[in-house]
């Protein structure tokens, strides 16, 4: 278990008490603590996890557990991977829903959860999540790429931040083989814009012939329509494009027309060209 | 340059939007020409009681008998439950129930006990009946068992989409992280395992107070449940999952105004059937019976 995040947590807070028990699971062994759901973790540089409980008569449990993900990005990455809405005010960012309250600082991952959603219980897990938070250490920006997607246009609090297959099939669904090449080594972010449901994403390969090789497997795969222009129309309404820039593959899905199809990927190939990313210098 | 013949894209279930009724209306990647083969229709029985689960939550142990042995009877046409569970336990066969723990939605006691009784109606010796989750691997019973009941609660799940009937047999295996590839696609292998290979007799999908939505990866949260105080009973697991599967979309349309598909899809339960032949997901060909209480059945 980490000292840092240890620290961060109180022995008690309001009449609510931290119980003995407190169990730390690494990537082996968190398979006991939260079955096949510990995929999501593993999907990232998931180090452990440290579960602590706090109890009060007659009131319910609050489980506090903070994941060490291993680096910045990827404490963001698992935050983003089911977030619908997010507030700033704790940690890097912060969602809560019900009973649950889950933010992201630094390396950290951190979610307090009760079995009932009682006004005492959304108070106590908010301050007691401003506590961890504030003992936390503070650095840690969002994923570089996560910046750099276009803001034109884009829905609020669909960025995702990921690196393997399953979890862009989870976001949404391509195929079931890896026809991105995706795997630890590669960094990728899915956002969606407007109009319609246009899904933009960008990923960062190790190096640009393993985005070449990638790029290729996906036109050969996907869009073989399109292995001299580019983009296609692959359903009614539905624009696929795909292009690359050095380490980087940038794919448009489900545009609503060539043009934004186009436009929104040209729009990312931008921003990385702007931040000196993507030209073949940069590895 | 050309597609491999083995690839399956999402270009490929767009396509296929005449195909079961499954993929298209929920959001699973099904492919049209893996649903295609005639199947003979799988009998689903939904018995649902206002009374099963009470105003302070606690399960009435009554009422799910009753609500089981009525399944039963409609599941297969006879009056007498003792008679159907006559006709599918011995009393020499050896009997696991195959249960699920997680401590937030549990099988709970009053089904499995209810199952248990009337397997001993059958005839089978109380020391010949086994009731276990995590540990049927190293469980006597389950390790000798020539019979199986299948008893579980349906509930999202963040890997796999659903908890499902299906995946209960995770634990059969000592490695259950070889089944979580591709959002545990794989998960209808899991049948073939000598253990439990051909040994099912009846699967029980628990519906009392589904967790029709998760909080984060993994978080359990009383809000996403309701009251639905229903059991799904069927021959077929996937067939009966697959009920349980549409029950979960409608009820989060009610809940959310709109489409919102169970991410990751719930693929496992179409892969079942249409990879791994372990029974039927499309709808169109499941025989779903309706009893009890129909305020707010949804399906």
């Amino acid at each position: 278990m980490a000292t840092e995040a240890a620290r961060a947590v109180p022995n008690e807070i309001l009449d609510w008490k931290v119980t003995d028990t407190v169990e730390t699971y690494d990537r082996e062994s968190i398979f006991d603590y939260i079955n096949g759901a510990g995929e999501v973790y593993r999907s990232y540089a998931f180090r452990d996890v440290t579960v602590w409980r706090f109890s009060k008569p007659d009131a319910p449990d609050i489980t506090v557990e903070i994941f060490d993900m291993g680096s910045p990005d990827d404490a963001y990455g698992v935050f983003s991977h089911t977030r619908e809405s997010e507030e700033s005010g704790i940690g890097g960012g912060y969602e809560q829903r019900g009973s649950v309250l889950c933010f992201w600082q630094n390396r950290y991952y951190v979610c307090l959860a009760a079995y009932e959603s009682t006004d005492d219980v959304r108070q106590v897990v908010t301050m007691l999540a401003r506590i961890i938070a504030q003992k936390l250490p503070q650095s840690g920006g969002i994923p570089n790429l996560i910046g750099l997607l276009p803001q034109e246009g884009m829905v609020e609090h669909t960025q995702r931040f990921f690196h393997i297959h399953a979890s862009l099939n989870y976001h949404y669904y391509l195929a079931e083989q890896n026809i991105l090449r995706l795997s630890d080594s590669t960094n990728a972010v899915l956002a969606v814009y407007e109009p319609g449901t246009t899904w933009l994403l960008c990923v960062e390969y190790p190096s640009a012939q393993e985005a070449e090789e990638a790029h290729g497997s996906f036109v050969e795969n996907y869009l073989p329509e399109a292995a001299e222009t580019g983009v296609a129309m692959v359903d009614v309404d539905k624009w696929v494009s795909a292009s690359k820039l050095g380490r980087y593959v940038v794919i448009t899905f489900d545009a609503v027309s060539r043009a934004r199809s186009t436009k929104l990927a040209d729009a990312m190939k931008i921003s990385l060209i702007d931040a000196n990313l993507g030209t073949g210098n940069d590895q | 340059m050309s597609k491999k013949n083995d690839l399956i894209t999402r270009r490929d279930f767009v396509k296929g939007a005449s195909c079961a009724a499954l993929g298209m209306a929920i959001g699973l990647p099904v492919i049209a020409n893996e649903v295609a083969k005639e199947v003979t229709k799988s009998r689903v029985v939904l018995v649902r009681d206002k009374y099963a689960v009470a105003s302070n939550g606690k399960i009435n142990g009554e009422v799910i008998q009753r609500m089981l042995d009525q399944a039963v009877t409609a599941l297969f046409d006879r009056k007498d439950p003792v008679d159907c569970w006559k006709a599918l336990i011995k009393p020499d066969d050896i009997v696991g129930i195959k249960s699920n723990e997680w401590h937030y939605l549990p099988t709970t006691t009053q089904v499995e006990q209810a199952i248990k009784k009337r397997v001993m109606d059958a005839g089978v010796l109380e020391k010949n009946i086994g009731i276990d989750d995590r540990g049927v691997l190293r469980n006597p019973i389950f390790r000798k068992a020539t019979a199986l009941i299948n008893a579980r609660p349906m509930r999202t799940h963040a890997w796999s989409g659903v908890g499902s009937l299906i995946k209960n047999y995770i634990m059969f295996d000592p490695n259950p992280p070889n089944y979580h590839e591709n959002a545990c696609a794989p998960l209808g292998k899991l049948w073939e395992l000598p253990i439990v290979k051909g040994k099912t007799r009846l699967n029980v999908l628990v519906l009392f107070t589904p967790l029709f939505y998760g909080v984060g990866p993994h978080h359990f949260d009383k809000t996403y449940t309701w009251v639905y105080g229903g059991l799904a009973v069927g021959a077929d697991p996937v067939a009966v999952d697959s009920v349980g599967l549409r029950l979960f979309q409608a009820k989060r349309k009610e809940y959310f105004g709109g489409e919102r598909p169970i991410k990751p899809a719930a693929h496992h339960i179409a892969f079942a059937d249409t990879r791994y032949h372990l029974g039927t997901s499309d709808p169109s060909k499941i025989d779903l019976v309706k009893l009890g209480w129909e305020e707010g059945v949804l399906i």
